[in-house]
């Protein structure tokens, strides 16, 4: 009863999804971003990070065999014949949580609204991407020679580009696809003689849309290449 | 315990029985899910309410009536002739009866204020009748605090379940997902139906795709809080400690822990593009698993631990690959369709969920065999369908959707029956992960 009214209750939804679908369908079939290191096996853990790395001191995961019983913490039924209580059972929330710390809550947001300001300042303009593509277009390349324009000119500045994507696929693949949006960027703004070491990428895949509307019109607001001032560090 | 075996042995046959007759069947069968008259018919008289606050008996009545239906282990059935007044001698002709009318079971209870106790614990009690045996198997009594009141319900079910089928059920299990709150996307954790659900993060940005220790103490996750990396975060719940576990250049997504919580597998873009790594959790140690020019993401466990699914577009749109757990014998699963992703093997083994994109470019969930012998649909209709997660009895699974608008929690039976929504409130709830069992 409930799978119907989910099905029923938009059908509205559903022909604004098909009237955008075709056209919207071309494939990006080769990889976005740098060349491949060829490198297999193991990597060490610092290889080339600035930094970066692998945590040294997290707890290990092993799943103890105290944790594996079968009976997952339960003790059974008691046995109540002959008038027999059972015995008490003290319930407590299994999975306690930790008080909130919210100090360095919005640390990350107040650096976007400044590096956004600065972008503002400066000019610059985004890059948008058709359905599922990584391809910059033509409207790109000219909105990217200017922004090469502005940073070869202030040579102090450092850019970063935020690869976003719409709201179809999934949150997994799109934080890949925003990726190769974002070095799409880069890649071209190096062809112009930007030095690859001013221009930063984040994927952010479709997890800080622009525009939360369910149409094209929104979709396409999403699908950018987003280029910001880098500010501090 | 000699009518638990009984009832295992009684099952296992027919369900053995239906597999050889259905075989050539071409909808859907699930082991777990499908026969109707696999299920045992149970009969809740109620939970009376002995001198508690005014919702207490009926909101536990409604609790363990929900986890006795979604078990999928019994099947609850209407016993109208039967009230408190039957229970007080047992047996009784009220209850054969009943029996005689279909139920095997009967269970009932009663919820109060824990005599004498100043602080207002609460206290249920809760009964078993078996009609194979004609007496009352058993019973328990929990006191606690209000605040755990449902999950005494929860345990309840859970000891119904262990009982007929030796497995630990599904009423105690949680979700782990992540929900909108003003600009930021944070970590909530929610009982398995939605209620008591508990912001378990409060970054002020993103974190996303949780996933759960084995033993559920920590859930691991991708976090933007270090400005030139997107982390690979662990948190331990009971204490809200956090650990970076990995904190490469670039992108670090979509963890998994192994079955036996000795690796970590993850995709990472350090060297170019996103590739998947595994860690060992133990010494530190990483081991790069893919080696291809394109997106490699998404790890899936099997429950062996010797293999992994996950997301490639090294053929045009992401589908989905297998491999060992060392990276070797990668082989294509998926070919139907341009855009299969977000891979997710079901605890017993036997499927692979997956979101799948359909011929009208709608994303649904797609299940199929390890083998790729067989694929069917789960979900149909509008909306974005993505992250599924198995329950820990590999009976249902949990989704996010954006059928009914926003992006919401829905759960759905693995033979794709009982779909129900499962989060209300908020405006943006996503990347379920459902709990081991306890």
């Amino acid at each position: 009863m409930r799978t119907t009214r989910v099905i029923w209750y938009l059908p509205l939804m559903a022909g604004m999804a098909l009237m955008v679908a075709p056209g919207c369908s071309k494939k990006a079939v080769q990889s976005g971003g740098d060349a491949q290191s060829s490198q297999a096996g193991a990597a060490s853990a610092d290889k080339g990070t600035g930094g970066g790395g692998v945590g040294s001191n997290f707890p290990d995961t092993t799943l103890s065999n105290r944790d594996a019983g079968a009976a997952g913490g339960l003790r059974g039924l008691d046995a109540v014949g002959g008038g027999k209580s059972p015995s008490e059972e003290r319930v407590t929330n299994g999975t306690m949580m930790a008080k909130l710390d919210p100090s360095q809550s919005g640390r990350q947001m107040d650096a976007i609204r400044s590096e956004q300001a600065a972008a503002d300042a400066a000019g610059l303009r985004d890059v948008f991407f058709a359905y599922d593509s990584f391809a910059i277009s033509e409207e790109g390349r000219q909105a990217l020679s200017r922004n090469a324009e502005w940073i070869k000119a202030n040579a102090g500045a450092n850019l970063k580009i935020e690869g976003h994507c719409d709201e179809r696929g999934t949150s997994a693949y799109n934080l890949v696809l925003g990726e190769k949006r974002a070095k799409a960027v880069r890649n071209y703004l190096v062809e112009l003689g930007v030095s690859a070491s001013r221009v930063g990428v984040v994927s952010y895949g479709k997890e800080r849309p622009f525009c939360k509307e369910r149409d094209e019109a929104c979709y396409a607001q999403n699908r950018r290449g987003h280029v910001v001032v880098k500010t501090g560090k | 315990m000699r009518l638990r075996t009984c009832l295992l042995l009684t099952c296992s046959a027919l369900v053995g029985a239906i597999g050889i007759l259905e075989s050539g069947a071409t909808d859907v069968f699930l082991e777990a899910t499908r026969p109707d008259f696999q299920k045992i018919p149970v009969g809740v008289i109620g939970i009376q309410n002995a001198g508690g606050p005014e919702w207490l008996g009926g909101r536990l009545e409604e609790g363990l009536k929900s986890d006795i239906r979604r078990s999928l282990v019994f099947t609850l059935v209407d016993v109208p002739g039967l009230g408190f007044k039957d229970v007080g001698t047992v047996p009784n002709p009220a209850f054969k009866q009943a029996v005689e009318g279909g139920a095997s079971v009967l269970v009932w209870g009663k919820a109060g204020l824990k005599e004498g106790d100043k602080d207002a614990d609460i206290s249920m009690e809760g009964f078993v009748y078996d009609g194979g045996s004609n007496e009352v198997v058993g019973g328990k009594r929990y006191v606690g605090s209000s605040s755990v009141a449902r999950l005494m319900a929860h345990r309840f079910a859970d000891e119904l379940v262990f009982r007929y089928t030796g497995e630990p059920g599904i009423a105690r299990t949680k979700i782990a997902y992540v929900s909108e709150q003003g600009a930021a996307r944070e970590l909530f954790v929610m009982d398995y139906d939605g209620y008591e659900p508990r912001q378990v993060t409060s970054d002020g940005f993103l974190n996303l795709m949780p996933r759960w220790s084995p033993d559920r103490r920590f859930l691991v996750f991708t976090a933007y809080r270090n400005r030139n990396t997107q982390d690979i975060d662990m948190i331990e719940l009971a204490t809200g400690k956090r650990w970076t576990m990995v904190s490469l250049s670039g992108l670090n997504i979509t963890p998994a822990l192994s079955p036996d919580g000795n690796f970590l597998a993850f995709a990472s873009s350090y060297e170019g593009n996103s590739e998947l790594y595994r860690l060992d959790t133990r010494t530190k140690a990483l081991q790069r698993l893919t080696t291809h020019a394109s997106g490699d993401l998404s790890p899936s466990w099997a429950p062996s631990g010797r293999e992994l699914a996950f997301a490639s577009d090294r053929s045009g749109g992401p589908q989905i690959f297998l491999m060992s757990a060392d990276g070797s014998n990668v082989r294509r699963l998926t070919f139907e369709g341009d855009y299969n992703a977000a891979p997710a093997w079901s605890p017993r083994g036997n499927w692979i969920a997956y979101v799948c994109r359909t011929p009208k470019k709608e994303y649904k969930l797609c299940l199929m065999t390890p083998d790729g012998q067989r694929r069917v649909q789960l979900t149909t209709g509008p909306g974005v369908d993505d992250s599924p997660s198995w329950s820990p009895d590999g009976r249902h699974l949990v989704f996010s959707s954006t059928a009914d608008g926003k992006s919401q929690i829905y759960m759905i039976n693995a033979d794709g029956k009982d779909l129900e929504r499962v989060t209300f409130t908020g405006v943006h709830n996503s990347a379920p992960a459902w709990s081991p069992a306890s």
